[in-house]
């Protein structure tokens, strides 16, 4: 299975019409009763483009695409699907595909059925489906599947049939509801790759929901980081990586996450409660100037940390616990009261409670607002 | 285990257990060591069973053979197959046995398709459920007999609450139990009307174990309502309404209470079922050879239906 190439080059042509599959979401609301869960979102999704919603669950996040999908019924503001509000519109008016957590196959209806299902729904004439459902399955590779049942299927081959059950009808959105969450960690990767690459290949508009950060980083053209019914930040995946705008998405994105230290800033410098000090950097300048005598949060990713022979900024801690991961060390650092990771060269193997000392690169941290936790860079 | 190396002069199975393949659990079964613990753990629930079921059983079969009446006090005499000859040239027999039948192809899709609707009723979403779920069960918690009464009295044709709809509506009112026809009729609708809640609560119960996914991601694929009942409800529902189909038929094919309380089988014995007819001949002629040789081919016909339909489920599956 994992050596098949999935997308045979004949297999390309989906025969897309020429239609801009945008999603505009207006003021987006949803509430069940007092409770309110989407709190007026506003997010356009370009025609193409591969958008992932990424959040902690009860954010809303799963709620604004079935809201897009028409399984939730929209409390207030506008849903847009290629400029066409399709508030009012059941799901099978909406032009979209979907795919579901436990993927919702039909059990008792064998692959081909499983895909043939939504274009004979829709009056498709069967000579027409036959190729149609042939080609995605072609595309997918179960091919040789097509007369089994689900339940005579593995995880990973019910993910592919769910996809081919989505690709066949050559939707204008697709739509993906967590669907790696039923995959172990190996199958989740390569199914993952092959998500992307399925994107790049017929390029369809596609909004994909889920709570992995690493799925978020590796597929989507946009992240779109929601918390409480809020987004919390949308952009690339390199902008919430370099310039995460609160403490929750710079603690959100990055594995391990980042490490946060309560400092005071004092003449351009940030001052631990050890007492020990680093510089900021001058991409720090104004607001260096501005907090000057202020508390804040440094936020220091754990691949900020260097061996200490290669920067003149260090800190020294008390190794508490050593992880070797082959491709680099996690080290956790009792520093200023506090656990701190450090991603350090494979090599590092420092003993547990020794006192040991690691560089910063001084330009590399985040300074948050102690109060708002929002960036102040 | 010991006997078995005797005889074979091999290593006994058990120490064996590391090398080829693992035993599978019919060989693991007849292993003697397990055979005889499987025994002693199943003997007192298999005795329990042959004491109240197989021996009643037994009993009722040779029973039939015999010419036992209590009203002549003589001792019963083996007669044979006579009680089933007789059976062959006894009108009643055949009448109660062909009302029964009716019964039972009216009664069970009948009850069936009320309890179909009754079920897919439930399992909207309404905000307060019980009242629904209440609804579908008193009719089925109501002792039969009582069912009856409550009918008999809803069909009277004076004072019946069918009647006075009939006529306010500008039709005649019908008397409903001097017509061997009417008074079936009048029969069927109490027992779908008892019976369809049992249905209805069998069938729920596999309604919900279909995820709604699955209607979601039908109507995404653009199915409406009809098409899902059509393409998923139904053929998830078919095991659940297999079970209910079995339960009902074996109980419709002891119908009794119903028409007992509304019609005592009448007019004539029009109304009769086959469980009155040995209700009568056991109980009110103490004719219990008789009834014992009734009792075996209503056990009989019984067997028949749970085959077929264990049957259709098999090759369904």
């Amino acid at each position: 299975m994992a050596s098949r190439p999935l997308f045979p080059p004949s297999a390309v042509d989906l025969n897309r019409e020429a239609v801009l599959a945008t999603v505009s979401l207006r003021r987006l609301g949803k509430s069940y009763g007092a409770v309110e869960v989407v709190k007026a979102i506003d997010c356009e999704i370009n025609d193409g483009e591969f958008v992932v919603l990424v959040g902690p669950s009860g954010c809303g996040k799963s709620t604004t695409l079935r809201m897009i999908a028409g399984l939730e019924p929209i409390s207030s503001g506008e849903v847009r699907i290629g400029e066409r509000l399709v508030n009012a519109l059941p799901p099978r008016e909406r032009d979209v595909a979907m795919v579901f957590q436990d993927y919702a196959l039909y059990p008792h209806k064998t692959v081909y059925e499983n895909m043939a299902f939504s274009l004979r729904m829709r009056g498709t004439p069967k000579d027409e489906i036959r190729p149609r459902v042939a080609e995605a399955a072609a595309m997918l590779g179960i091919e040789a599947l097509l007369e089994r049942r689900p339940s005579q299927l593995s995880g990973g081959q019910r993910q592919r049939v769910a996809m081919g059950r989505a690709i066949v009808r050559r939707p204008q959105v697709f739509l993906f509801d967590e669907p790696l969450s039923n995959l172990d960690a190996k199958l989740r990767g390569q199914v993952r790759a092959e998500i992307k690459k399925l994107h790049q290949t017929i390029g369809t508009t596609t909004v994909y929901v889920t709570h992995d950060q690493v799925e978020a980083m590796t597929m989507a053209d946009r992240i779109v980081i929601m918390r409480d019914g809020s987004i919390e930040q949308d952009g690339t995946p390199d902008e919430l990586y370099n310039q995460p705008a609160s403490t929750f998405v710079a603690g959100f994105i990055g594995a391990p996450a980042m490490n946060f230290v309560d400092v005071t800033i004092e003449n351009g410098h940030a001052r631990l409660s050890s007492g020990e000090r680093l510089p900021l950097g001058p991409r720090y300048g104004s607001v260096a100037t501005k907090a000057e005598g202020k508390a804040a949060i440094l936020g220091i990713r754990p691949e900020h940390f260097q061996p200490a022979e290669r920067s003149s900024q260090r800190l020294s801690g008390t190794v508490q616990i050593v992880e070797p991961l082959g491709s680099d060390t996690l080290v956790h650092l009792e520093i200023a009261g506090g656990t701190l990771t450090a991603r350090l060269p494979p090599e590092a193997r420092p003993s547990v409670g020794e006192t040991i000392e690691v560089g910063i690169d001084a330009d590399k941290p985040h300074l948050f607002d102690v109060e708002t936790g929002r960036a102040l860079v | 285990m010991a006997t078995d190396s005797k005889r074979t002069g091999t290593i006994p199975r058990h120490a064996m257990a590391g090398e080829g393949p693992p035993p599978g659990r019919w060989s693991r079964l007849l292993d003697p060591g397990d055979t005889a613990l499987a025994v002693v753990l199943l003997a007192p629930a298999a005795l329990l069973l042959s004491l109240v079921v197989l021996y009643p059983i037994g009993r009722l079969v040779y029973t039939s053979f015999t010419d036992l009446a209590l009203t002549s006090g003589a001792p019963a005499a083996f007669v044979g197959i006579e009680n089933y000859l007789w059976m062959l040239d006894d009108d009643t027999f055949w009448q109660t046995t062909f009302n029964t039948i009716l019964i039972t192809l009216i009664t069970v899709p009948g009850a069936l398709v009320v309890g179909l609707g009754m079920a897919l009723l439930a399992n909207l979403p309404f905000k307060r459920k019980w009242p629904v779920r209440l609804s579908l069960l008193i009719p089925w918690a109501l002792p039969l007999s009582f069912a009856g009464l409550i009918f008999a009295w809803f069909f009277h044709s004076e004072y019946g609450v069918v009647n006075d709809v009939l006529r306010r509506l500008g039709f005649e009112g019908i008397i409903w139990f001097n017509s061997p026809r009417w008074a079936m009729a009048a029969i069927c609708l109490t027992i779908i009307w008892k019976t369809s809640s049992f249905m209805a609560l069998i069938i729920l119960a596999g309604l919900q174990t279909i995820p709604r996914s699955l209607y979601e991601a039908a109507d995404v694929d653009g199915a409406g309502r009809w098409r899902q009942f059509i393409e998923i409800t139904l053929p998830l529902l078919k095991p659940a309404i297999a079970v209910a189909l079995i339960f009902r038929t074996i109980t419709a094919l002891q119908t009794f209470d119903i028409p007992y309380m509304m019609t005592r089988g009448g007019p004539g014995s029009s109304t009769a079922t086959l469980a009155m007819y040995i209700h009568q001949n056991t109980v009110s002629f103490l004719d219990l050879g008789y009834g014992s040789a009734l009792a075996v081919v209503m056990f009989a016909i019984s067997m028949i239906f749970t085959a077929l339909y264990l049957r259709m489920i098999r090759t369904r599956g």
